[in-house]
């Protein structure tokens, strides 16, 4: 299987090629287009708990997976906001990918939702984390909000948790406030950020989705009605 | 159209910085001019001040420390002021006035970026003055001064300029923009959309007014109300106006 990156890096789009009966999983919604021969199926892996279990880490409950049929097919895919994609060979140890940044992966990838604890779950900064494993060689494709950068931790980093997008699994992180009290941490206007030592490689997004929207949503009129 | 391909990504591979100024600090921006990222490399003892929210990441070992932003040489009142603002703007939103210092023990770096999506400019103060709209500050390193000004009465008819930040001094700054920036070298008139205002020398001299066409112009032309600059020197403006996002994105919701 093959996946280009197209229109990098502002308004990418991934173009997957699959040989004939190979598939794709991908978030749903991702679909902006496909080869008449791809079959798609829809599915909540891991029954209703796992459906529920995603939506409560802000995936979708479904996921769609793109099958080709009786020879080579095409899918395209796209993130639902502007900015970067990368695409992921899968490792042995795997990657922890948060949830909003996945898009898809070749079927053999193993997707677990991990809660990011109840800090990050009321501090509203949605640190839900997937974990990807893969038995085999395969690939997953994660979008970004904004550029996407590969920051190399030897040792240690600290990093804002609304930049992360995917980090390997063989870096041990931990998710705190930013400053050296609550109140420092408050005023600093940095939020929680994600402690990480070891290790890997870790991907971060140029632009915070949750501090855009949030700015962008002060400065909106006030709904009628 | 043919993208590159997935093995021929060479994804994010860090950027080599500009050579740094006389006593200045290492940097490099990345990611311009949709989604741009500053990326500082402070020496030991190098200090680099950023807007508040602004950090991506940060080397562990980089100590980060929230400070009121109120000028070098603030009297009691000055204080005072600022503190107030800036913890009314820490609750409404746009700049804080509280920034956060960065400084390195030993080496490392910062990345820092904006809110909205744009571009990072980066210029090298000797004594003059700049004057940014409020929201265009990202950081700045050096012996350099930040000042609050409201900008009057005009300054609440145009919206985005109810305060202006005044900066001067010796050292580096980083302003930011909603799309991209476009320096203009005026000489004699010239006029600015105010939502597209990012800065401008501070020897400039500058009035808000309507756009012309009298009151129908004013609200018919669909341009509000414009800066006008006189004399020469450097008009900073940005491609996009966060003011005309807004009214769109607002009509739309349901």
């Amino acid at each position: 299987m093959q996946i280009d990156v197209m229109y990098r890096p502002a308004h990418s789009l991934a173009r997957v090629l699959l040989p004939h009966g190979e598939s794709i999983v991908a978030e749903s919604g991702a679909m902006v287009g496909m080869s008449p021969n791809v079959q798609m199926q829809t599915q909540s892996q891991g029954g209703l708990m796992g459906g529920l279990k995603r939506m409560f880490g802000g995936e979708s409950f479904f996921r769609n997976t793109f099958t080709a049929q009786g020879g080579p097919g095409e899918v395209l895919l796209a993130h639902a906001l502007c900015g970067d994609m990368v695409v992921l060979d899968m490792t042995q140890v795997g990657y922890f990918v948060q949830s909003s940044s996945f898009i898809a992966s070749t079927q053999n990838v193993q997707i677990e939702t991990k809660v990011g604890g109840f800090r990050s779950f009321f501090a509203g900064e949605g640190v839900f984390v997937l974990k990807a494993t893969a038995t085999g060689p395969g690939q997953m494709l994660v979008g970004a909000f904004g550029g996407v950068e590969q920051l190399n931790c030897d040792g240690n980093l600290v990093i804002d948790t609304g930049h992360l997008v995917a980090w390997d699994a063989s870096l041990t992180y931990s998710v705190g406030k930013s400053g050296s009290g609550w109140i420092a941490s408050f005023l600093s206007g940095e939020g929680l950020v994600c402690h990480f030592t070891g290790q890997g490689r870790i991907w971060i997004q140029s632009r915070n989705p949750t501090a855009y929207g949030q700015t962008i949503g002060k400065l909106l009129p006030p709904r009628s009605g | 159209m043919q993208g590159p391909t997935a093995s021929s990504y060479a994804q994010g591979a860090p950027a080599a910085p500009a050579p740094a100024a006389p006593g200045g600090v290492l940097h490099a921006i990345t990611h311009g001019p949709s989604f741009a990222m500053l990326r500082v490399d402070l020496t030991p003892g190098q200090t680099v001040v950023a807007e508040a929210g602004a950090m991506v990441a940060r080397h562990q070992h980089v100590a980060m420390e929230v400070k009121l932003n109120a000028g070098r040489k603030a009297g009691v009142f000055a204080l005072l002021m600022a503190m107030i603002v800036a913890l009314i703007r820490r609750f409404i939103g746009g700049e804080t006035f509280f920034v956060n210092h960065f400084t390195a023990p030993q080496s490392g770096s910062v990345w820092l970026a904006p809110t909205l999506s744009g571009q990072i400019q980066y210029r090298r103060l000797a004594g003059e003055r700049l004057v940014l709209s409020a929201g265009a500050y990202l950081a700045h390193s050096g012996d350099i001064d930040l000042k609050m000004r409201f900008g009057g009465l005009r300054g609440i008819l145009a919206k985005e300029g109810a305060f202006f930040l005044e900066v001067s001094g010796q050292g580096e700054l980083w302003f930011t923009s909603y799309g991209g920036i476009e320096a203009v070298d005026v000489r004699g008139p010239f006029m600015v959309d105010n939502g597209h205002l990012v800065g401008f020398e501070g020897q400039l001299d500058f009035n808000i007014r309507s756009a012309g066409g009298g009151m129908l112009g004013f609200v018919a032309s669909g341009e509000g109300i414009v800066c006008e600059f006189n004399g020469s020197g450097r008009v900073y403006l940005q491609s996009r106006n966060v003011g005309a996002l807004t009214d769109w994105i607002g009509r739309l919701l349901p």
